[in-house]
C-alpha cells in the first residue's frame, strides 16, 4: 500500500507539487492521470527516494523513502519515462546486472529471467545485445527489468507507450497477473481506453496538486460527464497539455 | 550476495571490454610508448658508437701524387680506397650510397704546383646531408695538420722557425660528458612511462557517467536499492583497473627494453631491477586510481557528453606540468617531489635508475601523494551523485 499525504516540493521558486494526497490499495491498478507538467515525475522521484520532500508524510508499504531508500527500493520496481539500455551488452547481461543490483544471483536469478521473458513473450531478444533495439523492444526489457526481483510495489510511467498489439496484451496480462499477487501498481498513462479497462482507482493531479481520486465510474458521476476524457480535461481545468 | 560495488564493477568492465575499438586503440597505446622510447634510445647509441666502430672510410682519386698525404690518413685509422680519374656524377652517386664518407681529389697540376711551392689544390666532395658531420670535421683536422707539416718544414727549409705561424696556441676541454647530456632526455623519456595511468581510463571514466547520463539510463539505476557510493566505486574502480593494468604493463615492457639496450654506451645507467621494478608498480597504482577517480568527478558533471571528454582531455594534461617545469627549471631532486603526483612517480623512477637504493620513504610518499586525494575525490563524486542538484539534471 502506498500512502501519501500532503506533499509539497519546491525548487527554487517553483512548486512543484504543492500538496498531493492519496492511498494507492494493494492488489489495485491505480491509474496516476495528469497533463505534461503536472508534477508525475517529481511526484514518483520522491516517491523512490531519489527527491527529498519539503513537507508531508509518504509512507509505502509502511517504509518513509526518506528515512531507509533501501528498503523501500528493494521492493519497489520503477519503471521511468527515461529506459537507456546498455548497448554493448545482451537483455540478459542487462536482467542480471539489475538483479544482482537488487539482491538476486545465481540460479533464482537464471529462472526469474526465464518467467519474466515469458510474461512479455521476450525470448526471441534475450541473448541480443540491445543496441539498435526498437521502442517496443526497449519497453519490453525495462519493464522485464521492473518485474524481475517481485517487487510489491510498481510504479509504471506510461509503459504501454510505443508497444504493439501483441505486446499491449502481454503488458495487460502482466498487469492482472500483479494485481491478483496483491501487488500495489501505479501507472501514470494518457490513454483513457487502458485506464477504463485495467485501472479500479484513478488519481487526477495537475498543477502540483490532487485534483481527484476514485474509480472512473466514480470521476464520471462526480463531474456528470458519460465519457472520461471529457471528465478528465473537466477536473483538470483545462485544455491544454494534454498529450 | 555479491556485494554491490562488485557487480557495478564488472558490469562496468565488461561493457567497455566489449568495445573493440576502444580496446584496440588502448593497446595501441600502451605497446606504442615502450617501442618508441626503444627505438629513440637504440637509434641514440648506435649513432654515437658508430664512428669508432667502423672508423672512416675516404675514397682519394690521383692518390699516387700525394704519398704522404695517404700515409698521414691511414695513421689516423682512415680506410682509403684509392680511384681512378671520376666524374662529378660519379663521385655524387658514389657520396649517395652512404658507404664513405667523402671523396678526395687531388688536382692534375697537384705534384708541379707542390714542387713549385705554388698552392696545391685537393678537393673535397662530400654530402651534407648524410650524417657524417663528426666524421667530416675529423678529415679536416687530418687534412689541416698535413698543410701545417709542410708549411712547418718549408719555414725551417728557410731558416724560419715555424713557431711564428702559431701566435696564440689553442687548447679545447669540454666537461660536458655523454651521461650528462642524455640524463636528461632520459629522464624526459621515463617520465612519460606513467602517462598511460592518464590515457587508459578516460573513455570507460566518460561512458559510465556522462555517457550514461546521456544514453538517460541513469535515473534508473541510481533508484536501485544500492548506495551512490557503491554505484560510483563500481565504476570508478572499473576504470582504475584499465588503467592500472595499462600502465604497469607499459613499466614492465619499458624496464625490459631499458635493460636490454648498452646504455652504458652512451654514459647511461639503469641499475633498476625487477624486485625495484615491482614496488616501483606498487607504487604507482594509486596514480591510476586518481586519474580515474578526477576523471569520474569531473565527467559526472558535465552537462553533456561531449563537454565532459573536452574536460578531462584537458585535465588528462595536467599531471604532465609538474615534471616539465622540474625538467625546464633543471632542479635537483628534493623531498618535496615526492608529494606532487606523477612527479613523484617521475623522481622515484629517475633516482632508481641513477642510485638504485633510496630507502622506503619515496615509496612511501609516492603511494600516498595519490592515495589519499584519490579517496578525497572519490568520496566528493558519490556525496555529489546523492544530491538533490544532481538528480535535477539526470
Amino acid at each position: 500500500m502506498i500512502e501519501v499525504h500532503d506533499v509539497r516540493k519546491g525548487f527554487g521558486a517553483v512548486q512543484a507539487l504543492g500538496g498531493v494526497t492519496f492511498t494507492a490499495q494493494d492488489g489495485q491498478i491505480t491509474a496516476l492521470l495528469g497533463p505534461n507538467g503536472a508534477g508525475k515525475t517529481t511526484l514518483l522521484r520522491t516517491l523512490v527516494g531519489l527527491l527529498r520532500r519539503d513537507h508531508g508524510t509518504i509512507s509505502i508499504g509502511g517504509v518513509d523513502p526518506e528515512k531507509d531508500p533501501m528498503a523501500v527500493r528493494r521492493n519497489i520496481g520503477f519503471l521511468t519515462d527515461q529506459f537507456g539500455l546498455y548497448e554493448r551488452l545482451t537483455t540478459r547481461e542487462y536482467l542480471n546486472y539489475f538483479g544482482e543490483l537488487n539482491g538476486m544471483d545465481g540460479g533464482a536469478l537464471r529462472t526469474r529471467i526465464g518467467e519474466v521473458s515469458d510474461l512479455l513473450g521476450m525470448d526471441d531478444i534475450l541473448e541480443r545485445q540491445t543496441k539498435g533495439f526498437s521502442q517496443g523492444q526497449r519497453i519490453k526489457v525495462a519493464l522485464a527489468r521492473t518485474l524481475l526481483h517481485r517487487p510489491r510495489h510498481l510504479l509504471l510511467d506510461e509503459p504501454s507507450r510505443g508497444l504493439d498489439v501483441m505486446s499491449t496484451r502481454a503488458l495487460r496480462t502482466a498487469l492482472n497477473a500483479l494485481r491478483a499477487d496483491g501487488c500495489c501498481v501505479i501507472m501514470a498513462t494518457h490513454v483513457m481506453q487502458e485506464v477504463i479497462h485495467l485501472c479500479e482507482d484513478v488519481i487526477v493531479i495537475a498543477k502540483g496538486h490532487t485534483v481527484a481520486q476514485g474509480s472512473p465510474q466514480e470521476l464520471c458521476r462526480r463531474t456528470g460527464i458519460a465519457d472520461l476524457e471529457d471528465a478528465f480535461v473537466s477536473l483538470v481545468g483545462t485544455e491544454e497539455g494534454i498529450a | 550476495m555479491k556485494s554491490k560495488i562488485r557487480v557495478v564493477f564488472l558490469k562496468e568492465l565488461r561493457e567497455t571490454l566489449r568495445e573493440k575499438r576502444t580496446i584496440g586503440f588502448l593497446a595501441l597505446m600502451v605497446l606504442f610508448y615502450p617501442l618508441l622510447i626503444g627505438f629513440t634510445l637504440h637509434q641514440l647509441i648506435d649513432k654515437s658508437t658508430r664512428t669508432e666502430r667502423e672508423g672512416l672510410h675516404l675514397t682519394v682519386i690521383g692518390a699516387a701524387k700525394a704519398p704522404t698525404l695517404v700515409a698521414q690518413l691511414r695513421e689516423r685509422n682512415v680506410t682509403v680506397n684509392e680511384s681512378g680519374p671520376m666524374t662529378p656524377e660519379a663521385i655524387g652517386e658514389l657520396l649517395h650510397g652512404k658507404k664513405i664518407a667523402a671523396v678526395l681529389r687531388l688536382s692534375d697540376d697537384f705534384t708541379d704546383n707542390y714542387q713549385a711551392m705554388r698552392p696545391a689544390r685537393i678537393e673535397l666532395w662530400f654530402d651534407s646531408s648524410a650524417e657524417s658531420g663528426p666524421q667530416r670535421r675529423e678529415l679536416d683536422e687530418i687534412l689541416q695538420a698535413y698543410s701545417s707539416n709542410i708549411a712547418s718544414a718549408r719555414l725551417l727549409a728557410h731558416g724560419v722557425s715555424p713557431v711564428t705561424l702559431a701566435p696564440i696556441q689553442l687548447q679545447r676541454y669540454d666537461t660536458g660528458t655523454n651521461a650528462s647530456r642524455s640524463a636528461m632526455m632520459i629522464g624526459g623519456l621515463i617520465g612519460f612511462l606513467f602517462f598511460p595511468a592518464f590515457i587508459l581510463c578516460m573513455s570507460s571514466a566518460v561512458d559510465s557517467t556522462a555517457g550514461e547520463r546521456e544514453r538517460r539510463s541513469l535515473e534508473v539505476l541510481m533508484a536501485q536499492p544500492a548506495h551512490s557510493w557503491e554505484l560510483v566505486g563500481g565504476k570508478w574502480l572499473a576504470s582504475a583497473a584499465l588503467a592500472l593494468v595499462g600502465v604497469t604493463v607499459v613499466l614492465i615492457l619499458g624496464h625490459a627494453i631499458l635493460k636490454w639496450l648498452p646504455l652504458e654506451e652512451i654514459g647511461m645507467a639503469w641499475n633498476l631491477g625487477w624486485g625495484g621494478l615491482l614496488l616501483v608498480c606498487l607504487a604507482t597504482a594509486p596514480l591510476a586510481l586518481l586519474a580515474s577517480a578526477m576523471y569520474v568527478a569531473m565527467a559526472m558533471n558535465a552537462k553533456t557528453f561531449k563537454e565532459a571528454q573536452t574536460l578531462v582531455s584537458m585535465v588528462m594534461l595536467l599531471p604532465l606540468i609538474p615534471g616539465m617545469v622540474v625538467s625546464f627549471m633543471d632542479l635537483k631532486t628534493a623531498q618535496w617531489m615526492y608529494l606532487v603526483p606523477m612527479l613523484s612517480n617521475q623522481t622515484l623512477i629517475k633516482e632508481l635508475a641513477k642510485s638504485g637504493d633510496i630507502g622506503a620513504l619515496p615509496f612511501v610518499l609516492t603511494f600516498l601523494c595519490a592515495l589519499v586525494p584519490a579517496l578525497l575525490i572519490a568520496a566528493f563524486a558519490s556525496w555529489r551523485m546523492k544530491s538533490e542538484k544532481y538528480v535535477l539534471g539526470v
